[in-house]
């Protein structure tokens, strides 16, 4: 009380005064009632006011316990702002409660129009043909998911049945054929359509129309069906007009715990299909992986840069892979995608990344190459301070020790100069040429496909003179282009750490991925040693490849090389191999060698100076081009190098389009 | 007699009731000062100081960031103030012998703390717990400006403030961002429609009012008030920075519609130049911040970050701009150490100054010395020949951070007052001759140095 301030509240020292007062003269002024009857209203004021600063200080001290204690009010405002974000979900839960939808099949067009939407139409030639499958939510009537298999050519059916089988129960399944759709419809995909109920489906016949929309698990909306009058001709068009009665939000949904991933999983599967078990009710497939850390990992802080396109499917079986390699660091990851994609973009949020879209703005390869282009800068960006980034594709698998893989060699690119990229894939690395794990190249090609880059390398060279739209260049060819390489190298596993299941259920070019990519070895060993590393160094490596031809076994030169007997029935030894080739370009032998061999043989790959190493019945097989190679050299003079002649020319080849 | 009870009783009450009404004044006057601060407790010395809202707000949140591994520094101005004036002292306390609260019971609004944003691994989840602890929470997220010179790229936002608020007071969360050029970055508090204006009062926050940006701290670990917290290790430095750390983003759609216009020069030689010229611009940098010498981009060199974002591939120069106040006499030396040989010297200290340096490549680098007089600035120049003086006169300005080939450099905040004085109107239009004794719309004769003084003013090597 030692710095008492006077203030108006100070009245009740003025009141004692105003009491002793009273009391002196309270017998001389007993007659005059006057003074008395005011004293003692004056008493009574006094009273009042006491009371009334009482409340008014409860009160007082009230307010400041509550707004001290104040929390539950707030968490009610966020929670409101989160529920906006949301897709509307509750949107069928106003007064509209039934979908008209209207279906349309017919030879030459389909299309499906929800509440007066077209959300689906397709009239092009020579396109589309097939059974156009449209998934709605039942509950707001947005389109979950649309396909097409085309049912006419083989396999599609068993792509649609998988995917008829992945679609939750309760949805709104819409159907129509356009054009051709029973060809290939197997005796599977039949019954499946009976168990929804259908009465066409299982009896489509060639060229007949059928429009189909049922709910899965539950009862037939409508159904129409034209028979095809004869082989040359074409069913009726047919037009089928339904209403689907909505349900309610909570029928549609699932009732997960309330967790942060379950939200996420929640805003997912309301929103797309055909995903399988991520959005199973019972059982949900786990989207949080946590595989185990890597113990001293040097790539915990390299970011991590996926390029994608609108291929949802590809990316979310890329990220699963990812997300459960050994040592990722999720919050390194950033997703880049190629065009102005929700679904995609949905699969990211899914599995809480970072996504980053990407609006196109120039045509064909040079967009692929433009989208590169703009991911790595801005993966550079983002983390200012790596020197590294991993460049990965959506049609990817990545294997188990891919970050252990990258862990133990990624020193090499920073103390070698005379090193290109460190790349997880082998372009010779099939089932029958790849062996050892713990085994690394070093190759003059780039083969790409989960790779590392070097921020300088890209800084200070790539990017200044990235093609500029206009070029319509691949961005892996240019790279691979003498100008960028300048002799530098790149490091790979013997076994490939990443898969590319690109074309696997799209018919279009299955040829070309079933010749070079479906028999590709990967590694599924987790935790996998690397060994001597460091032989890999420019000069070290020279050493090795020396002391690997000293002790090679000279193979039989009689023998035809693409005979199986050309390699003796041994395991675990190392044999070479001399082949003509006059100068660095000259590939014509080897050319003929990889066909035999059932590698990849549309371009060379896996050189280096001259020398391919692979694996041939569990022993090391070398191949020395002579005299190209300075390895030349190890030739025994008797031995002659074996020539293969080019087949004469005609190569309607396939799949030259599609490099990798 | 009964008339004597009732005013016997009157009198009692009256008694009894100011007794109440003085312990009442007495209690609000607690009541008071714990909610204006320390004020009063500080003379008396007890611990009634850490019932204050500020210190449970700020107990709480480190209680939040050391359980939910969130990694944030403090950065309030005032506590550091107050921290830094008795450093010595705060290291040598240990843990739990605090009878004070002196930091952080400062009668104050707010208290602010930096969050590292790479260093933050799970995002998710710690809102809501922090809700559940009785902060109310309110997150500010705009477009990632790391994108932005990128053609098209739209990503998800990033975070760029939290504040949370407990009872009366406010922890401001500012979200620090790496950026190339190795500093951190923070945006620019923008309140977006939705948001409660009357959410606490943003006007006297410290940071937010524009972007920022900083030199990556080193921290250190201090325990005041009882509570462990990181701080900057240089207090002093960090507190210097923030009075000039705003920073203004390049202008990147500006300078995409600038290349759709003029098309970007891609040869070989302007590849060369900007190679050459940035990493002369980035050893002058290095060299000049050793020194402790401010600098900023003047003339093409700002014309080049203003209009396109990048190094002008004709200007054949990289120029800066110092303070003449600024001016170290070990200059010339530093750079000659840095492998840039003085090529000329014109003018002295006193008067229009100005340094050349030869960098690899043929690529040269001019310093201008600018002088400062009442109601403008001006920079000297002059020609070897004749001993002809010119000023260049610039409106004044202050100077602002920003990013410029992967470097966080100086440039005039009145950017576009300083270019239009330097090239006019019309500097959207690029020139390529330019000839700078008659070119600039700002340059004046400034007389012509007497010959006894050339052997001094006009150095040519």
């Amino acid at each position: 009380m030692d710095d008492w301030k006077p203030s108006p509240l100070i009245k009740p020292f003025g009141a004692r005064k105003k009491r002793s007062w009273y009391l002196t003269w309270k017998y001389k002024l007993t007659n005059q009632r006057a003074l008395r009857r005011f004293c003692q209203t004056g008493a009574v004021v006094f009273l009042l006011v006491t009371v009334i600063v009482n409340i008014k200080l409860i009160l007082d001290t009230r307010r400041a316990i509550i707004e001290a204690n104040e929390d539950s009010e707030p968490e009610q405002d966020y929670d409101e702002s989160l529920g906006r974000l949301e897709p509307p979900r509750r949107r069928g839960s106003g007064p509209r409660r039934v979908l008209d939808v209207e279906v349309y099949s017919s030879r030459s067009k389909v299309y499906v129009a929800v509440d007066g939407t077209t959300v689906l139409e397709d009239e092009a030639r020579e396109q589309g043909r097939g059974i156009h499958v449209i998934i709605l939510n039942q509950a707001t009537g947005h389109v979950m998911a649309k396909r097409v298999f085309d049912t006419y050519s083989p396999h599609e059916d068993e792509a649609m049945v998988l995917f008829l089988n992945m679609v939750a129960p309760g949805r709104v399944l819409i159907c129509t054929v356009k054009d051709e759709g029973s060809f290939h419809l197997k005796d599977t995909a039949k019954a499946l359509l009976r168990s929804l109920g259908s009465q066409a489906g299982p009896a489509l016949g060639w060229r007949d129309t059928w429009a189909f929309v049922g709910r899965k698990g539950g009862p037939v909306l409508g159904e129409k069906h034209s028979k095809s009058p004869a082989l040359s001709s074409w069913g009726d068009p047919v037009l089928l007009k339904t209403d689907v009665p909505l349900s309610s939000a909570e029928e549609a949904e699932c009732h997960w715990a309330d967790t942060e991933l379950n939200r996420r999983r929640r805003r997912f599967c309301s929103k797309v299909e055909g995903y399988g078990s991520v959005c199973s009710c019972k059982d949900p497939t786990p989207i949080e992986f946590s595989p185990d850390p890597l113990p001293d990992s040097k790539v915990l802080n390299v970011p991590v840069a996926v390029i994608a396109g609108n291929r949802p499917n590809y990316l979310y079986r890329m990220l699963r892979s990812l997300l459960s390699a050994q040592g990722v660091s999720p919050q390194m990851i950033t997703v880049f995608i190629d065009g102005y994609y929700e679904e995609p973009m949905d699969v990211v949020a899914l599995f809480g990344l970072r996504g980053i879209q990407h609006t196109p703005i120039s045509i064909k390869n040079a967009r692929v190459s433009q989208h590169y282009k703009a991911s790595l800068t801005a993966t550079f960006n983002l983390f200012p301070e790596a020197k590294f980034a991993v460049v990965l594709e959506e049609d990817l698998d990545i294997a188990v020790d891919f970050f252990s893989f990258l862990s133990q060699s990624i020193h090499l690119l920073e103390e070698d100069d005379s090193l290109y990229c460190i790349s997880a894939w082998n372009d010779q690395g099939y089932e029958h040429t790849a062996e050892d794990p713990a085994l690394l190249y070093r190759v003059e090609t780039m083969p790409g496909l989960g790779w590392v880059l070097r921020r300088s390398l890209y800084k200070e060279e790539l990017e200044p003179k990235w093609p500029t739209p206009e070029k319509l260049w691949d961005w892996d060819m240019w790279m691979r282009m003498p100008e960028q390489r300048q002799g530098r190298e790149c490091i790979i596993p013997d076994v490939s750490r990443s898969y590319h299941f690109g074309i696997v259920g799209l018919n279009m070019n299955g040829y070309f991925h079933e010749a070079y990519f479906k028999k590709h070895k990967f590694n599924t060993v987790p935790g996998v040693q690397l060994r001597n590393v460091d032989s890999l160094k420019k000069d070290a490596y020279e050493v090795e490849v020396h002391r690997l031809l000293s002790e090679a076994e000279v193979l039989d030169h009689s023998k035809n090389p693409c005979e199986d007997s050309f390699l003796p029935d041994t395991e675990g030894h190392t044999y070479v191999a001399f082949i003509r080739m006059e100068n660095d370009d000259d590939f014509t032998t080897w050319t003929q060698l990889a066909k035999c061999l059932h590698i990849w043989d549309l371009d060379v790959r896996g050189n280096h100076r001259g020398l391919w190493r692979l694996f041939r019945k569990k022993n090391h097989f070398l191949v020395v081009g002579v005299p190209a190679s300075p390895y030349s050299m190890k030739k025994p003079p008797s031995i002659t190098p074996i020539f293969l002649e080019p087949p004469p020319k005609e190569e309607g080849a396939p799949g030259a389009a599609e490099q990798i | 007699m009964c008339r004597i009870n009732k005013n016997v009783i009157l009198a009692l009450l009256t008694l009894t009731s100011s007794a109440f009404l003085l312990f009442q004044l007495y209690y609000y006057k607690h009541y008071l000062s714990a909610k204006n601060g320390a004020g009063l407790s500080k003379s008396k010395g007890s611990r009634i100081g850490f019932d204050g809202t500020q210190w449970r707000a700020v107990k709480k949140f480190v209680m939040l960031t050391s359980s939910q591994n969130i990694p944030v520094f403090l950065i309030d101005p005032l506590i550091l103030e107050l921290i830094n004036k008795n450093l010595e002292q705060v290291k040598n306390t240990s843990h739990g012998s605090t009878s004070e609260c002196r930091f952080f019971c400062v009668p104050r609004d707010f208290t602010a703390f930096a969050l590292q944003y790479h260093l933050w691994k799970n995002e998710e989840g710690w809102f809501r717990i922090a809700e559940n602890m009785g902060f109310q929470c309110l997150k500010i997220e705009s477009k990632d400006p790391r994108l932005d010179g990128i053609d098209s790229l739209s990503g998800t936002e990033i975070p760029l403030h939290y504040i949370c608020r407990l009872a009366s007071h406010a922890i401001h969360v500012v979200v620090f961002h790496e950026r190339s050029g190795n500093y951190l970055w923070h945006g620019h508090l923008r309140l977006k429609g939705h948001i409660d204006r009357k959410f606490v009062p943003f006007r006297k926050l410290s940071f937010g009012r524009y972007a920022g940006a900083f030199d990556r701290p080193e921290l250190q670990q201090i325990t005041i008030d009882g509570l462990e917290v990181l701080i900057p290790k240089e207090p002093v430095h960090f507190l210097e920075e923030i009075p000039h750390s705003r920073f203004i983003e390049c202008r990147y759609k500006e300078a995409r519609a600038f290349f759709q216009q003029y098309l970007d020069d891609n040869t070989v030689e302007a590849m060369t130049f900007r190679k050459s010229a940035k990493e002369l611009l980035q050893l002058a940098a290095k060299t000049l911040k050793k020194l402790g010498v401010r600098f900023w981009l003047s003339s093409g060199t700002c014309l080049g970050w203003y209009r396109q974002c990048n190094i002008i591939p004709y200007s054949k120069d990289v120029d800066l701009g110092i303070f003449i106040q600024d001016y170290k006499s070990d200059i010339i030396s530093a750079f000659q150490d840095a492998g840039l040989p003085l090529k000329h010297k014109f003018g002295k200290v006193e008067d229009s100054l100005e340094l050349s340096f030869q960098g690899k490549d043929d690529v040269k680098l001019d310093i201008f010395f600018f002088y400062e007089e009442t109601d403008y600035m001006w920079n000297g120049g002059t020609q070897a020949k004749t001993g002809k003086k010119f000023k260049y006169l610039f409106p004044k300005f202050t100077l602002c951070w920003t990013e410029f080939v992967d470097m966080k450099v100086h440039v005039p905040c009145e950017t576009i007052k300083y270019i239009e004085a330097n090239y006019g109107k019309t500097w959207k239009i690029p020139v390529k001759t330019w000839d700078w004794k008659h070119s600039p719309p700002n340059v004046q004769p400034n007389g012509i140095w007497p010959i006894s003084e050339w052997d001094e003013v006009i150095q040519l090597y």
